[in-house]
């Protein structure tokens, strides 16, 4: 059974202006994703990618079909069940890494746990062990801006394993870093996925990075053109 | 979630708010500091305006002693005192004090004087210290009486001398046993200067066991109303209570229309905080939707966030308020002090009402907490996708028809709520939360016009500075909300401002074009006491003390550059079931009418005095239904003639509680004849000359000879106190005005840091970065001017049609170029003063921390 799976999935913006047409972002999407695997949605710029990224995230709602993660429709639950999935079942990594800037890293690894009311001493533990797994436990107590871009990175990669989730959702995780650090924060995600099992999906422009998935589905104006195994995937 | 870990979120995310404390201070100090101001002012204002209240109070109490409401026969003449039931125990009352008054003569040598006497139990007055004895003692038998010392100085009478009294019963010969100070007996006597034991009193009158009038002396810190209503709830129906005419006096009407200014201006100043605060809270949470879009993304529950948001502000406000309080307190006693000296009463010390600090500290804490709830139900709401990103807000989009709706709304309720008072079917107090509502209206619709005026404005920018204009222009069009919110404490500052200036200006105008019309005269002679400003409102009467009105006339006709005189008399009265002042003057052909009639030409109001009809004052006419043309049964001392209203006038004499008859016609229907005030008027160039003869004339007659000019310049000072004290309250209001603009461009500065320092990268420079600032600043300052002149207009309009029921008449409001260019001016002045330190704080931010700032 897959872990994630999406059926005719829809997203249209409304207009910006009266005078201007509806834009549809996402047309007729079905997808299904297996635990462990890790995919690649790839496209142009405005095709589609990050907008589907983030409905199977459960940031943004369809307009129409359905998102299920592990059984559960996203769709028929309300804000704060959706918020409470998103915290327990799905990881999140951005292009430009959203650390909070007032909080230390080992603060804002832990937040995911603290807002599950998580007791400090527990979750700061759970904390430094993540930091561990991505190699940043001795930067634990320096402020987002006393690192450099792809430390910040692995430490919001990081925040997005500290709660064990089901799914990493990563959105051009490497769109603000230089080449070795986009290295780095990859190869990273692939020791994830290969070492925890840990099913990974990542929307990049970057066909080398694509490359490096094991599955890598194509976006163009809004739909899938298409879904094909990788050839380059490390073993 | 459950209980125990609901119970503990706020430690964890306590945390959190502490880091976000410690790294961005300025942002938590600024709200901190909002808050303080908004509820400083409202402690300042709240205690200030207790001070101008206790200030009129002791004014008023100084002119026309101490305050009290009377108790008489709703049928009128007098009544048996054992209808009264037991009103010592009721909140505010001060003593409960049975008159009876008796017109007589008294003998002294060959002299014959017209006299009121007045029974009380003198003893008792004494003992509460409300008859004040020069010298001598209370007169405790039938034998014994009290004079006061001025009537015995006229006299040439001392204690142990004897006077003839001609009474009901007979002439008794009486023993003076003490002397009261005037002033004292001001409150009680009207114009009498004989006291004597009421019992005695009654005996003599043959009226045993009857009383005028029971008067309730009042505590000074007790409201009058209240304590009305509170003797009104327990009288029998053949018992009515009521404000003794001629204690609202002149003074006391200006008082009374500046209180309800006073609370105008303190319900504006509390709108204003809310703003300010509102503003503070909208800022502190849209700085940082970015980071709660991140909280909400990572799994933060809408619950969650806004218990976050909340506790912050809770706490926040609370420490505001907690410091505002303070300042507020701090501030409230040179403010106090200086009303007090504006209004040249004696300085009290500092009252605050115990309220005042918790009320307040609790109200902008709540305040606080509910304008934080909606900016954070608004974060939690907005996509955290478009929150996550880099860009700003989107600008508003076209013009909010659900503010149209609310202004529309309120607008509704404040008009509705105004007929209602005109119609009297509401208090005039009720004005004050409709004008604020009104208020309110203003500001709703200030996102809906300010674009548009904002854009005109930014026209008038020169094209030398086109760049920054524009940008300024941009910053205020993108946040419509705050900009909104920011407008809104300047239009209620300028509103007030101008409103209120105009109301206070139009009244003052009309109460000095009344009395220079009532006492055309260059010299005015009155009974002794201290109370100039008492005058018209008059219940000093001394009457023809120590000699007959004739005498005294013919003693002023007959001095050289003598023009004209004019005497005016005044005696209480009762009309309709109601007391009234009966104002009986000479009327000259030659001169205009001393009144302004309304709706009658001065010819048939002068034909209609000249057979016996009177004019109403419009408070009168307003209280009791009296229409022009009414035959009216007024009782005067016990006599009751048919009297028929030639016209209404607007008078101020008693508040417009007065019934004006020529003085013949008075003396034909109620044997009035002695005058109480004398009006001389020189020939041309000879006043001067006069004040020597006159000044022994007054002296002679125990009457007190002021100039006019004397007496205009006391009552312009009574008049020049209250409207300063506004004023100083006003001033108050554009403080906290311009310390929550400068609050707000701080903020905007330090949300804009990023796009400021982006702004200096490419090239624009630290001057041009100021000058964007100040110009936006001054962009609203001039827009919001220009929609509180709309405000200010409406708001003085407002004012004068629900003062009517008051002042019994309409006032003309007048448009004043001055009030609305020193509002306006100030205005612009203060915003872009409140703009300069924050202006210069975006010109010298470091480039590289502010291009790293999210």
């Amino acid at each position: 059974m897959p872990i994630l799976q999406a059926e005719h999935l829809e997203k249209t913006f409304a207009a910006a202006s009266q005078a201007g047409a509806a834009v549809a972002a996402v047309c007729d999407v079905n997808l299904a994703i297996e635990v462990g695997e890790c995919v690649a949605i790839t496209g142009a710029s405005g095709s589609g990618k990050s907008t589907l990224l983030h409905m199977l995230g459960g940031i943004t709602r369809p307009t129409a079909g359905s998102v299920m993660l592990e059984g559960i429709d996203l769709a028929t639950l309300d804000d704060d069940a959706l918020a409470l999935v998103r915290r327990r079942r799905i990881g999140f990594v951005f292009q430009r890494y959203n650390l909070l800037p007032e909080l230390s890293l080992v603060e804002n690894v832990a937040l995911p746990l603290v807002l599950d009311g998580v007791p400090f001493l527990q979750s700061n533990a759970a904390a430094m062990s993540s930091l561990e797994t991505v190699g940043m436990e001795h930067r634990a107590g320096h402020r987002p801006d006393e690192l450099s871009g792809g430390e910040q990175q692995r430490g919001a990669i990081a925040r997005a394993l500290v709660a064990a989730p089901a799914i990493v959702l990563a959105d051009e995780p490497t769109g603000a870093l230089d080449s070795v650090n986009s290295r780095r924060v990859i190869e990273l995600l692939h020791r994830l996925a290969i070492e925890q099992k840990q099913t990974i999906i990542l929307v990049t422009h970057d066909a080398s990075i694509a490359r490096e998935a094991g599955r890598i589905i194509r976006v163009q104006d809004g739909r899938i053109e298409s879904d094909l195994p990788s050839t380059g995937a490390p073993r | 979630m459950k209980l125990s870990q609901r119970l503990r979120e706020p430690l964890l995310l306590r945390h959190l708010l502490f880091r976000q404390w410690r790294n961005r201070p300025g942002r938590a100090l600024t709200t901190v500091a909002s808050v303080a101001v908004a509820v400083g002012a409202v402690v300042a204002t709240w205690v200030a305006a207790d001070a101008s209240r206790a200030g009129y109070r002791r004014l008023t109490e100084a002119i026309a002693g101490v305050p009290s409401v009377d108790v008489s026969a709703r049928a009128g003449g007098r009544w048996d005192p054992t209808l009264l039931p037991p009103l010592v125990d009721l909140p505010g009352v001060r003593a409960v004090v049975p008159l009876f008054y008796r017109p007589t003569l008294l003998r002294v040598g060959e002299k014959r004087v017209r006299e009121i006497a007045v029974g009380v139990d003198v003893q008792q007055l004494v003992a509460t210290g409300l008859l004040k004895m020069q010298s001598g003692e209370a007169c405790t038998r039938a034998s014994e009486v009290v004079l006061s010392s001025s009537l015995a100085e006229g006299l040439g009478k001392k204690i142990g001398d004897e006077v003839l009294f001609f009474a009901r019963r007979g002439v008794r010969r009486l023993t003076i046993v003490g002397l009261a100070e005037p002033e004292s007996m001001r409150w009680f006597a009207e114009g009498a200067g004989v006291i004597m034991e009421i019992v005695s009193l009654e005996d003599l009158s043959n009226a045993f066991g009857t009383i005028d009038r029971v008067r309730v002396a009042i505590e000074s810190s007790a409201s009058r109303d209240q304590v009305l209503a509170g003797v009104a709830a327990r009288l029998p129906a053949s018992l009515v209570a009521e404000v003794p005419a001629g204690r609202a006096s002149l003074a006391e009407d200006v008082l009374h229309s500046s209180d309800l200014g006073l609370d105008f201006v303190t319900g504006l100043t509390v709108a204003m905080a809310w703003f300010i605060v509102g503003n503070a809270m909208l800022m502190n949470i849209t700085e940082r939707r970015r980071s709660l879009a991140l909280v909400r993304v990572l799994g933060g529950t809408a619950g969650q966030m806004r218990r976050f948001v909340v506790g912050e502000a809770a706490i926040l406000g609370g420490l505001g308020a907690v410091l505002g309080a303070a300042a507020g307190l701090a501030a409230a006693g040179p403010i106090s002090a200086g009303i007090s000296r504006a209004l040249q009463a004696p300085a009290a010390s500092l009252l605050v009402h115990p309220l005042v600090v918790p009320v307040s500290i609790l109200l902008g804490t709540a305040v606080a907490v509910a304008a934080a709830w909606w900016p954070a139900s608004q974060a939690v709401a907005t996509d955290p996708l478009e929150a996550l990103s880099q860009s700003p807000p989107k600008p508003g989009a076209g013009v909010s028809w659900k503010l149209i709706a609310t202004a529309i709304v309120l607008w509704g309720v404040a008009g509705a709520i105004l007929v209602l008072v005109i119609e009297e079917i509401l208090p005039p107090r009720a004005s004050v939360p409709a004008g604020i509502a009104m208020m309110l209206a203003f500001v709703a619709m200030t996102p809906v016009v300010l674009p548009f005026l904002a854009r005109m404005c930014a026209r008038l920018i020169p094209s030398r500075w086109h760049l920054e204009g524009t940008l300024a222009l941009e910053q205020i069009l993108r946040q419509p909300i705050r900009t909104a919110l920011t407008t809104g404490v300047l239009v209620v500052a300028v509103s007030n401002g101008i409103g209120l200036g105009h109301a206070i200006r139009d009244n003052v105008d009309d109460v000095l074009g009344w009395y220079v019309r009532m006492l055309r005269a260059d010299w005015v002679l009155t009974g002794t006491g201290p109370a100039p400003a008492a005058v018209p409102n008059i219940s000093a009467g001394k009457g023809a003390i120590g000699t007959e009105t004739g005498s005294m006339e013919e003693a002023l006709a007959g001095l050289p550059d003598i023009e004209r005189v004019e005497a005016i008399g005044i005696t209480m009265g009762r009309v309709a079931g109601g007391a009234c002042v009966i104002v009986s003057r000479d009327i000259p052909d030659t001169l205009p009418l001393p009144l302004n009639p309304i709706k009658a030409t001065e010819a048939e109001v002068r034909s209609a005095l000249a057979r016996g009809e009177a004019l109403a004052g419009t408070a009168l006419a307003r209280r009791t239904g009296i229409q022009p043309g009414d035959t009216v049964a007024v009782e005067v001392f016990g006599r009751t003639a048919e009297v028929k209203v030639a016209a209404l006038a607007v008078d101020y004499t008693s508040g417009g509680s007065s019934l004006h008859l020529r003085r013949d016609a008075a003396q034909k229907l109620f044997g009035v004849r002695a005058a109480d005030i004398w009006l001389v008027t020189a020939k041309p160039g000879t006043a001067a000359s006069l004040r020597e003869p006159l000044q022994e004339i007054a002296e002679h007659n125990s009457m007190l000879l002021r100039s006019l000019g004397e007496l205009k310049a006391f009552i312009d000072r009574i008049i020049g106190g209250v409207v300063g004290s506004l004023w100083a309250i006003l001033g108050l209001g554009f403080v906290v005005g311009s310390l929550g603009v400068a609050n707000t461009v701080t903020m905007n500065v330090l949300e804009k840091k990023r796009t400021l320092g982006l702004l200096r990268a490419v090239g624009m420079t630290s001057r041009q970065v100021t000058r964007m600032v100040v110009l936006e600043s001054i962009l609203l300052g001039v827009a919001g001017g220009l929609i509180g002149l709309v405000g200010g207009m409406s708001t003085a309009l407002y004012i004068q049609l629900a003062s009517q029921p008051l002042l019994g008449h309409p006032i003309r409001i007048s448009f004043r170029p001055s009030v609305v260019a020193v509002n306006l001016g100030a205005a612009i002045i203060v915003t872009a003063l409140a703009a300069w330190i924050p202006a210069r704080r975006a010109a010298r931010l470091d480039l590289l921390e502010a291009l790293s700032s999210e």
